[in-house]
């Protein structure tokens, strides 16, 4: 019934949809799992995703599958098809820059934010063009709103979260954030890893959730660090007062540290359920 | 007068072995007043590309916002800092853009490119570039600069004695000139550190 209403992104359905824009939502939900999660510590951003093509004959190319930045303070995570996310990109970054030159100031992350949604929601009203199969996870630092993280979709609608799981089985991931995202959790002193140190990273509970997330939406149960991309989003205070945000993906040796940090964590649990389970 | 001449300044790039040298005084004038002596006029692109400019204040400011647009365009996409001789490149084809109504700077460009091979390139304001392995100078003092330089540079300098040399040829020339002065800063950029030091010079 909706095949006569979905040809054409520029007509609404009976029903009021509009069904060209909920297929390529649709896309999204095939892509390689992105998950984002501010620290409610306020120390930083955790961006990590799923590559999808991992294979021997691929060229290592510096250019990161999923994850790019948009200038020296925001950073993006794609889902959906790469070659769309490439024109949107190559947009905020031009957008970031013109900002800039006007004002002398990083643009604030959510009129970037905004910016490009309003761009895609321009190819779902006019034009006859199809929308872009893309859903973005914006992460970035701003003086006047510290840390944010925006999700935006196909439809050119964004929200803002404080974590959230876009692409495969992102269900999943968002059950395992409403139980585990909490302020206790990710407070590195509170987390009962014996690998406690002072020296360590305040992200690493965050990190650690990330992962798990990751873990639960692969469809393979012996991950490889190569399948994962993790970006950090971190700042650090100069000495004249300005604050300096750091963009920092973590290369193959501290993907595999953290990785099996967190598959030791899960094996010790299993275990543990498994023994309390056999007294009874 | 001259709108080139209307801020006054004095800009020179010097090579050394394996290192640059890039200095410019710090007088900022309307016409025969001086409003500040603080205004930069060497600006760091990256740690290896350093662009001085001489000429109209108001189109420096602009130019050094639109170069540092260009130059994060560029390695966000090429994922690597540009190389000082594209970068010049750059500059002379952003200044010939505005061929007939052109911005009235006269930039010099010092570096070190690849393998940290010392590079230096002066343009006029509609983007002529020259290219030489000693010396290039700019600005209302670029007369009383050629002759110190010529005297007084000599190939091959290490760091420090570059800097002396620097140093010693820029204030000897803006002292002779009275639209520039009141102070000098020089960068001299090693592969492995950059020397900034300020000068202290006569405040006249």
């Amino acid at each position: 019934m909706s095949r006569r209403y979905d040809q054409s992104t520029t007509t609404f359905s009976p029903e009021g949809r509009l069904h060209q824009v909920e297929y390529a939502m649709e896309a999204i939900n095939n892509a390689g799992t992105c998950v984002g999660i501010v620290d409610p510590n306020g120390n930083g951003i955790v961006l990590a995703a799923e590559k999808r093509v991992v294979s021997k004959l691929l060229a290592p190319s510096k250019i990161s599958e999923k994850t790019y930045p948009i200038d020296d303070h925001i950073c993006c995570l794609v889902a959906g098809f790469s070659s769309d996310a490439a024109i949107l990109i190559q947009e905020a970054r031009l957008g970031a820059q013109r900002y800039l030159y006007t004002y002398q100031e990083p643009v604030p992350v959510e009129q970037s934010v905004k910016s490009i949604c309003n761009y895609k929601q321009s190819y779902t009203q006019f034009g006859g063009l199809r929308p872009f199969g893309v859903a973005f996870l914006f992460a970035g630092y701003d003086i006047n709103n510290g840390f944010q993280l925006y999700q935006t979709d196909p439809s050119g609608n964004y929200s803002g979260w404080k974590a959230t799981v876009i692409g495969q089985n992102n269900q999943a991931g968002k059950s395992i954030l409403k139980t585990d995202y909490n302020e206790t959790n990710l407070t590195p002193n509170n987390n009962n890893n014996e690998n406690n140190n002072n020296n360590e990273n305040p992200l690493t509970p965050s990190i650690n959730l990330a992962i798990k997330i990751l873990l639960k939406t692969m469809d393979s149960s012996t991950p490889d660090s190569s399948r994962f991309e993790i970006t950090l989003l971190t700042k650090n205070k100069r000495d004249d007062n300005e604050v300096d945000v750091q963009y920092m993906k973590l290369n193959d040796k501290e993907i595999k540290y953290y990785l099996d940090g967190v598959v030791t964590e899960e094996e010790k649990k299993k275990k543990n359920e498994a023994s309390t389970s056999s007294d009874i | 007068m001259s709108i080139l001449e209307y801020n006054g300044s004095g800009v020179v790039a010097m090579c050394g072995k394996n290192c640059v040298a890039i200095a410019s005084d710090m007088r900022y004038g309307v016409q025969q007043t001086t409003v500040a002596t603080d205004m930069h006029k060497v600006y760091k692109m990256h740690d290896k590309v350093y662009i001085g400019m001489a000429g109209l204040a108001t189109d420096m400011q602009t130019l050094v916002q639109r170069f540092r647009f260009r130059l994060k365009m560029y390695e966000l996409r090429e994922e690597r800092k540009i190389k000082p001789n594209v970068f010049a490149n750059l500059v002379s084809s952003m200044l010939y853009q505005k061929r007939f109504g052109p911005y009235f700077v006269e930039p010099v460009i010092a570096g070190l490119g690849d393998k940290n091979k010392p590079f230096i390139c002066a343009m006029d304001l509609i983007g002529a570039p020259v290219y030489t392995d000693n010396f290039l100078v700019s600005g209302t003092s670029s007369e009383e600069l050629y002759g110190v330089c010529e005297a007084m540079y000599r190939p091959n300098l290490e760091p420090d004695d570059l800097f002396e040399t620097v140093s010693q040829c820029l204030q000897a020339a803006v002292d002779r000139d009275c639209l520039a002065g009141w102070g000098a800063e020089v960068y001299v950029i090693c592969p492995d550190r950059v020397i900034h030091k300020t000068l202290k010079s006569r405040q006249d």
